[in-house]
């Protein structure tokens, strides 16, 4: 059966938790295996973190929204946001690139998010905003009890 | 999030970190833990990861400021316990070789081992 979410908070950093825990009761229903929830979790805190802490500054402010997709096996996850839009998504990609190291953000965001998801698609406007979208199949291994 | 620091040597430090450490909960301990490290004559630490049920990149960030901040005293760090998905994430930031499965007396062993060579 297909599904659909959409959260919206403000950009405080409370609401990192709040985002993981909507997604995760949100393809529970997949009977994913510990690993692969876990996995899942960690990119969506690494784009929501990122939303906040660099499209909005923290502000408390900003929209950010999350947009939760299911067909079959496969989600889809959105976080969007309205803030300052990346330069360079190439370079913001690049492993260990940042811009707030003072703030000592590793630079390993984006890594993550690309090697725990199948597909991994950011689209960024400077001064606009960035939606970035991921994609994973579940390889839900069901057992039927007789 | 909360977390317990216990010193086990003179040099040893070992960080029990409980719950999700994500950057909301990196920002509510980073500094406590700097300070404590500060005061003393820490030139380890153990990071005890048993007890943490969740980790993203911030916690690579508050290993890593916590090694450069003992890195005039040549300091040493230890990741003890991580899960398979927290293990990833220290692999893909470079820090593998700092981790290990054990109790935290096997990791002090280690430790001491380095040292004394």
């Amino acid at each position: 059966m297909d599904n659909e979410m959409t959260l919206t908070f403000l950009a405080l950093s409370e609401n990192e938790a709040l985002a993981r825990v909507a997604v995760t009761g949100f393809i529970a229903q997949l009977d994913p295996t510990i690993d692969e929830l876990s996995e899942f979790k960690t990119v969506v805190s690494e784009a929501v973190s990122n939303a906040i802490i660099h499209g909005y500054e923290e502000n408390g402010k900003g929209v950010v929204t999350v947009h939760a997709k299911r067909e079959n096996d496969i989600v889809t996850v959105s976080v969007m946001d309205n803030g300052v839009g990346i330069e360079d998504v190439s370079q913001a990609m690049e492993p260990l690139f940042t811009t707030k190291s003072a703030m000592e953000r590793s630079g390993m965001g984006f890594t993550i998010m690309d090697s725990f998801s199948d597909q991994l698609t950011v689209i960024s406007k400077w001064q606009e905003g960035t939606t970035v979208t991921f994609t994973k199949k579940f390889h839900t291994v069901r057992t039927v009890v007789m | 999030m909360h977390f317990q620091l216990e010193m086990v040597t003179k040099e040893a430090v070992v960080i029990r970190l409980f719950g999700e450490l994500d950057h909301h909960a990196v920002e509510q301990i980073r500094a406590k833990i700097s300070a404590a490290i500060f005061q003393g004559t820490v030139t380890t630490i153990i990071w005890n990861l048993e007890g943490l049920s969740f980790m993203d990149s911030s916690g690579v960030g508050l290993v890593l400021g916590r090694m450069r901040e003992l890195e005039a005293v040549a300091g040493r760090t230890i990741l003890l316990n991580p899960s398979p998905t927290m293990r990833k994430v220290f692999q893909f930031s470079g820090l593998g070789p700092w981790m290990m499965d054990g109790t935290e007396e096997q990791a002090i062993d280690r430790v001491r081992g380095i040292v004394n060579g």
